[in-house]
């Protein structure tokens, strides 16, 4: 009988953490207290998030609203054509400013007393004011904006004090790949999304989305898709790439509409690009999809991910339709290949809710040591992921002092 | 200039809409795509907000006879055995009907589909609307109905859980 029992969790770090680096407790995954926890020292700690891409408020006045943890965020793009990352809140007395989840204006109104805010966050009115406070002045009431920071158009924000500068965040081993993964420059134009929410623990989610043997995917062996060489280097700060060969695949018939696993530009030796960066962002490039997974935890037991598409801005008006046919039905919660995966992160968070660990076991090498590099297929690469969370969480090794 | 819908055409485009439901209820893939134009046909299944902005991206995108016989394999040979089941009930109201052309009909209706998982509790997946294009085959009482397109537009932001069947 395992020394771990499923929901004993009391809201203080479990007392053991198993020793092998193989073994994650499943009773983290199920634990209302502890997501609380997490809010405070990863999602709202130093650490960067992904909040979206500026393709996706292209145009002045342009916006979209989303989270970080059950902090409301607003995203606008000003006149200056900076696009900056406020708190959706009024800073009178706190209203929820916008409640659209995507669209255009010419300046941000609150209706409760009207205070008015310009696209840059100024405070440009407010009704009345005479007769406010003895210390109020207009300039100090301008929207909250996060400390952000961008990433050839990827927009990252914290509200830690002490997280490092983005670019020392993002070490060296992500940018080379990121940038394949952006277009080169992060030109890129919104195709559309697909948004959804899976009953599974943020880092559920997180662990098993990404890159992972291909044995669950039967589309795979049907279309005798053959992964070819490949690297998948990992920072000890939780970040994971990955660039793979993708072989064509053979149809022989399978598929009546081949075009869906069709190269146009994707080089398929660098056909699948993969960049996990810490704690739950996804982006992918496979063929010719340009994926970025902006997710939400939204509680212990739900994950939002908006899965945005994307063209390049210089595609010929054949490559973008190519990219819409592709990335419609190949990826994403109902695509052919990654249906599947949607299926694993929800059946997966039902079988955590069992006493003892989850193990990996394929490219393990050592029992006490982590290995930050990694061969095709092996499925230690979340490991580093696994063990900046528990010195981040506090959580201590069975035996350690 | 509306013309009005003959009584044949209407009751095959009643049929049309009960075998689409029926199929899908019982999870029948193969009768699904029968409910399509067997030479040149399109389904579409996309999100309001997509639909709204103009954006082409769709969670379904079968623009060709083709991928709608792909989307059987998918669910029936591909992802067999990876997902947890459920199954569902539709709903449909008419909201619209207009001839488009001779023997060709441009029609709304709204739709809700409830979804049960296995051992689960009925609820919601999503509302929504589908657009369509039909064809009328054949004369007189013989005619039949098929989908040239559907267009499904789904109120849902945010889907409930990831998607095996077509709504
Ligand atoms: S709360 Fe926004 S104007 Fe008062
Ligand atoms: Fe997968």
């Amino acid at each position: 009988m395992s020394k771990y029992q499923a929901g004993t969790y009391t809201g203080e770090a479990p007392k053991v953490w198993p020793a092998k680096v193989n073994q994650i407790p499943k009773e983290i995954f199920g634990d209302a207290a502890l997501f609380e926890e997490e809010l405070k020292k990863i999602f709202y700690g130093d650490t960067w998030h992904v909040v979206g891409h500026t393709a996706e408020v292209p145009n002045i006045g342009d916006f979209k609203t989303f989270d970080l943890g059950r902090v409301p965020l607003l995203i606008a793009r000003g006149k200056d054509n900076q696009v900056r990352v406020f708190f959706n809140s009024c800073t009178h007395r706190g209203n929820q400013l916008e409640t659209s989840v995507s669209g255009n204006r010419k300046e941000f109104e609150c209706p409760y007393h009207r205070w008015l805010f310009s696209l840059d966050g100024a405070l440009a009115a407010c009704p009345g004011s005479k007769e406010f406070a003895p210390d109020f002045k207009q300039e100090n009431f301008g929207l909250v904006e996060l400390k952000t920071d961008q990433y050839l158009g990827l927009i990252l924000v914290t509200m830690g004090k002490n997280t490092p500068p983005l670019k020392e965040w993002l070490g060296d081993i992500v940018p080379l790949t990121l940038s394949a993964l952006l277009g080169g420059d992060g030109r890129l134009k919104l195709l559309g999304y697909q948004k959804v929410r899976y009953v599974s623990n943020w880092k559920g989610y997180n662990d098993n989305d990404g890159y992972h043997g291909g044995l669950l995917h039967t589309a795979f062996r049907m279309l005798n898709f053959q992964g070819g060489s490949g690297s998948q280097p990992m920072s000890v700060n939780g970040h994971w790439v990955i660039e793979a060969e993708l072989k064509p695949a053979q149809n022989s018939g399978f598929l009546n509409d081949p075009s869906l696993i069709d190269f146009k530009v994707a080089d398929p030796k660098r056909g699948s690009l993969v960049v996990q960066l810490y704690p739950m962002t996804v982006m992918v490039k496979h063929m010719d999809v340009i994926n970025l997974r902006f997710a939400i935890a939204r509680s212990h037991d739900v994950t939002e991910v908006h899965y945005a598409y994307f063209a390049h801005e210089d595609d010929s008006e054949e490559l973008v339709q190519h990219r819409i046919r592709q990335s419609s039905n190949l990826l994403g919660p109902c695509g052919m290949v990654s249906m599947e995966d949607a299926a694993v992160f929800q059946r997966i968070h039902i079988g955590n809710h069992t006493p003892g660990v989850a193990e990996f076991q394929k490219g393990v090498v050592s029992l006490s040591e982590l290995s930050l590099d990694m061969k095709q297929s092996d499925e230690t690469g979340n490991l580093p992921r696994w063990e900046h969370y528990r010195k981040v969480m506090g959580f201590k090794r069975e035996g350690e002092q | 200039m509306s013309q009005a819908v003959t009584a044949a055409h209407a009751s095959a485009i009643e049929a049309l809409h009960t075998a689409y439901l029926a199929a899908l209820d019982k999870g029948d893939m193969a009768a699904w795509a029968a409910t399509f134009a067997s030479n040149e046909a399109s389904y579409f299944c996309i999100s309001a907000e997509n639909d709204r902005r103009g954006l082409p991206l769709a969670l379904m995108y079968d623009d060709c006879r083709g991928r709608i016989d792909d989307r059987v394999s998918f669910v029936t040979k591909v992802w067999a055995g990876t997902y947890q089941p459920y199954r569902t009930r539709h709903f449909i109201q008419q909201l619209s009907m207009n001839v488009a052309g001779a023997n060709q009909y441009r029609a709304t209706s709204g739709f809700m589909i409830m979804m049960t998982p296995e051992g689960g509790a009925t609820t919601i997946l999503t509302s929504g609307e589908y657009r369509d294009l039909i064809d009328i085959q054949g004369e007189g009482d013989q005619c039949r109905a098929v989908f040239r397109e559907r267009r499904t537009v789904y109120d849902a932001d945010v889907l409930p859980r990831y998607i095996v069947f077509p709504f």
